[in-house]
């Protein structure tokens, strides 16, 4: 480490503890400063910035224009007051880059705005506490004011709309409208890497898990390297089968109901025992077996995957808790589906002949597991199982000029569906930041009547920032905030201003994803009034990594 | 003896009517014993070639029948198209195993969009919008792959709504069939056996009628989200809505004691043609009323 880098480094990273006005002070500093590097990437014409690679600083920098991605790219501000509210601002900005894949700079333009107004309150003799408390009134009353303005969205034009609204993309967002359009909100979408230039979409058929066949031995179509089944018995179990011995009853039913194409899935299946099944595929006449290992990583995605196929199916699967083994195995374990296909890496199936009934409610039970689920990993588990049980999937292939753009448009492509799904479930609202700017007139009445100071100024501190991410966007637009703002100002109600065309438009013309704007003044208000009770910054010692040379 | 009204006579008591079509003066037949012709509004029947005595189970005109002569019907494993009236026909094939097909449903816009789809009993609904030449299972959300009929919206240009009556309720699709919602059905009244869509010249809403098995009909205004049960408690086999004069719409419901007709709305019915023996379809003619019957063939009676 040089000479000044070291005394930097020390200065910067001095122990010791700060007080008011300097915390406050230093906190804003830092969200300024965070925020000043988002700001310019809010609406549909962002402007860019270019990060230095962490690898390497002499590398090309990143020139990028998504919010989520640009703070996740910050590690340090250098002063380590301002860290502490550049760190707040990048929390709340990755937090609702990863939950909704949108509006991070919509959160941080807000909360910015938030926390200025409420440090200029506290400074002129404000209560920290009975401000925040106020905010969060305020809050819910705005939250309202947005359920009040939010409509469903449907068909694939609005939903492209939607889409091009997240994603400035335009063929990107057509090919996600017509997608979320026939998938809907829990539909299964794999999205991926393209050899091509151009972006492409496939629709498949039933159900397929990501888990093949036990041997190549299997495959009966070695052109296609996969084997398919029509009108398949499936026989569903959880545990390894290892002796051989083991299948002869399951064979032996197969036999007696004049199955003619099996498929079982099983935990293992051991190499004798698949030796035993390829000799039934030779030696038994009209009966075709393969067996594949039951889906998962886990063993509770393993149950999940069995109780789904189970349910899909109508056989009832034969589990080890239970004591089950194949040679307990009943007419009542079989279950049946149109077709079925295995791959050495997938198997799917298409047309299963489970109770429909007892599916729906299966999706049913699942739909409200996800909703009443806050945690993430949980709640993409489930929405996987419900997109499966749908009944078919969707795969959008990314392709494009060079490996870089391919990369940054599927990670465009997969922020802007998880927004998209937000939508699908959760409605839309008038876009361009004006669904935000209407939700004011539920603050103005407690803004000039509310019962005491604190409470006028959390509406009043609120109310101006619901203006700030419509200002944003016509500005990185290149217009005059005030001039925009004057001219809606005598136009008819729910109109936006769009920054494309330069006109006033419909609101319903421009859609923003109800869902993600709820979640990013949410999380604003709830950073914001968190960061303004903060009162006293301790540092403790720079952390050895600091000091090492580099 | 030969019944009376009896125009097509079947030769053995198991066979029967599918599903009738007619437009332009040529009507056609889907029977078990094959596709049949009348071009003197079902006076008289000719058997077509194509499907000869193979098992026709549904059978659609083209809205524009007199200009492009587009008719389709559906046999075990295809759909057979022909655009000139029936006299020469074109095979779809399908995937492995053969579907088998319940019900077609052409696109009211056919003339624009070349929209067809077509019910299968286990493998849902496929789609073709290339006016039959190619097909494609399109069953997002759809749970229940049995589907018994289909109905598509009056205003099909603009919603693209289109209903799956199944045998264990009732789905709606909002983009053309390409992905299904389950509906508020209650699913107690399933099967859906048949479907109608009329709209209401007062309101100006568009009303939903689903005849099930056990319960009679239901009606909905509001697009299946909630039911209403209607005064007519037979298995309904199949719904027909006729434009009245007024702006209005008279009901009608094929039902095993015959066809029965409400002129209002279904809140009340009078029996229109009573039948000895159970029929399978009808077809509502400018001066008549052709009927299918299980067993013996197709009637012609005087309507009007």
């Amino acid at each position: 480490m040089s000479e000044e880098k070291e005394f930097l480094s020390r200065k910067t990273y001095q122990p010791g503890v700060v007080f008011q006005p300097d915390a406050q002070r230093n906190i804003g500093r830092g969200i300024d400063k965070l925020v000043a590097a988002i700001r310019p990437t809010l609406g549909p014409t962002p402007r860019t910035v270019a990060v230095t690679r962490l690898d390497d600083a002499r590398k090309t920098p990143d020139v990028l224009d998504s919010g989520g991605t640009i703070a996740r790219k910050v590690i340090e501000m250098g002063a380590r007051d301002e860290d502490i509210g550049a760190m707040l601002a990048r929390a709340l900005i990755c937090r609702q880059h990863e939950t909704m894949g949108d509006g991070s700079a919509t959160a941080a333009v807000l909360l910015q705005a938030i926390y200025r107004g409420g440090i200029h309150y506290l400074a002129a003799g404000g209560n920290a506490m009975r401000l925040r408390h106020h905010l969060e009134r305020a809050l819910a009353r705005a939250l309202a004011g947005l359920d009040e303005m939010t409509a469903p969205v449907a068909g694939k034009g609005k939903l492209a709309q939607v889409a091009e609204a997240i994603c400035h993309d335009r063929p990107l967002a057509e090919l996600l409208g017509e997608i979320f359009d026939i998938i809907g909100s829990y539909g299964q979408l794999d999205i991926r890497k393209d050899h091509s230039r151009a972006l492409r979409r496939e629709y498949i058929e039933g159900m397929f898990w990501d888990s093949g066949l036990v041997s190549r031995e299997m495959i009966a179509d070695q052109k296609e390297l996969q084997t398919v089944y029509e009108e398949p018995a499936i026989v569903i179990a959880d545990f390894q089968i290892n002796d051989p011995r083991h299948i002869m009853p399951m064979l032996e039913l197969a036999v007696d109901h004049k199955i003619e194409k099996l498929l079982l899935i099983a935990g293992e299946v051991s190499g004798d025992a698949i030796a035993g099944l390829t000799m039934a595929n030779g030696k038994l006449k009209n009966f075709q077996v393969m067996a594949v290992r039951s889906p998962g990583m886990n063993p509770d995605d393993r149950q999940a995957a069995i109780a789904d196929l189970a349910v899909l199916t109508g056989g009832q699967p034969l589990l080890s808790v239970a004591g089950d083994s194949l040679k307990d195995i009943t007419p009542a374990n079989i279950g049946r589906a149109r077709r079925a296909w295995a791959s050495t890496h997938n198997f799917g199936i298409i047309g299963g002949k489970g109770d429909p009934r007892q599916l729906r409610r299966h999706v049913s039970n699942l739909q409200t597991q996800y909703q009443r689920s806050d945690d993430k990993p949980h709640r993409d588990g489930l929405q996987a199982r419900i997109g499966k049980l749908m009944g078919g999937s969707a795969t959008l292939w990314i392709g494009g000029l060079s490996e870089t753009e391919i990369d940054r448009r599927k990670e465009l492509a997969e922020s802007t569906a998880d927004a998209m799904r937000a939508a699908v479930k959760d409605g839309v609202l008038p876009g361009g930041g004006m669904a935000l700017a209407h939700c004011r007139q539920r603050l103005a009445p407690r803004r000039a009547n509310g019962a005491d100071p604190d409470e006028r100024a959390a509406y009043r501190i609120l109310h101006d920032a619901l203006m700030e991410p419509a200002r944003a966007i016509y500005e990185n637009a290149g217009y005059e905030a005030g001039e925009v703002f004057a001219r809606l100002a005598h136009a008819a109600d729910q109109r936006s201003f769009d920054v494309v065309s330069g006109e006033i438009v419909d609101g319903q013309q421009l859609l923003d994803s109800a869902a993600t704007q709820k979640s990013a003044l949410r999380n604003a208000v709830l950073t914001a009034g968190m960061a303004l009770t903060i009162d006293v910054l301790v540092h403790h010692k720079a952390p050895e990594i600091a000091r090492s040379p580099g | 003896m030969r019944q009376k009204g009896l125009t097509l006579e079947f030769e053995t008591a198991e066979d029967t009517v599918f599903a009738l079509a007619a437009a332009d003066g040529s009507c056609f037949a889907a029977c078990s014993a094959g596709l049949f012709r009348s071009t003197d509004a079902g006076a008289s029947w000719q058997r077509l070639r194509p499907s000869s005595e193979v098992v026709t189970t549904a059978v659609a005109v083209s809205p524009t029948f007199a200009s492009d002569r587009s008719v389709f019907a559906a046999v075990k494993g295809g759909i057979l198209r022909s655009s000139d009236g029936g006299d020469t026909w074109y095979t779809s094939g399908f995937p492995a195993p053969p579907p088998l097909f319940s019900c077609l449903a052409v696109s009211p816009d056919f003339e624009r969009d070349g929209v067809l789809l077509a019910g299968t009993l286990e493998d849902g609904v496929f789609s073709s919008a290339d006016r039959g030449l190619r097909w494609q299972p399109w069953n997002f959300g759809l749970f229940d792959l049995s589907v018994l009929c289909l109905a598509l919206s009056p205003e099909w240009r603009r919603d693209e709504t289109v209903y799956a009556g199944t045998e264990t309720g009732l789905y709606r699709s909002d983009n053309g069939g390409r992905a299904w919602r389950f509906t508020g059905f209650p699913t107690e009244f399933a099967p859906v056996l048949s479907l109608a869509l009329a709209v209401d010249s007062t309101s100006g809403k568009t009303l939903l009628f689903a005849g099930g098995e056990a319960h009679g009909l239901q009606a909905s205004c509001d697009q299946g989200a909630s039911w209403q049960g209607l005064t007519l408690d037979s298995a309904v086999n199949q719904l027909h809505v006729q434009p009245a004069a007024d702006g209005g719409f008279a009901l009608y419901a094929l039902v095993n004691e015959g066809v029965v007709r409400s002129a209002d709305g279904g809140k009340s019915w009078a029996v229109a043609q009573p039948t000895e023996a159970v029929p399978t379809a009808m077809l509502l003619l400018d001066d008549a009323l052709l009927l299918g019957v299980h067993g013996r063939g197709i009637m012609r009676l005087p309507f009007g």
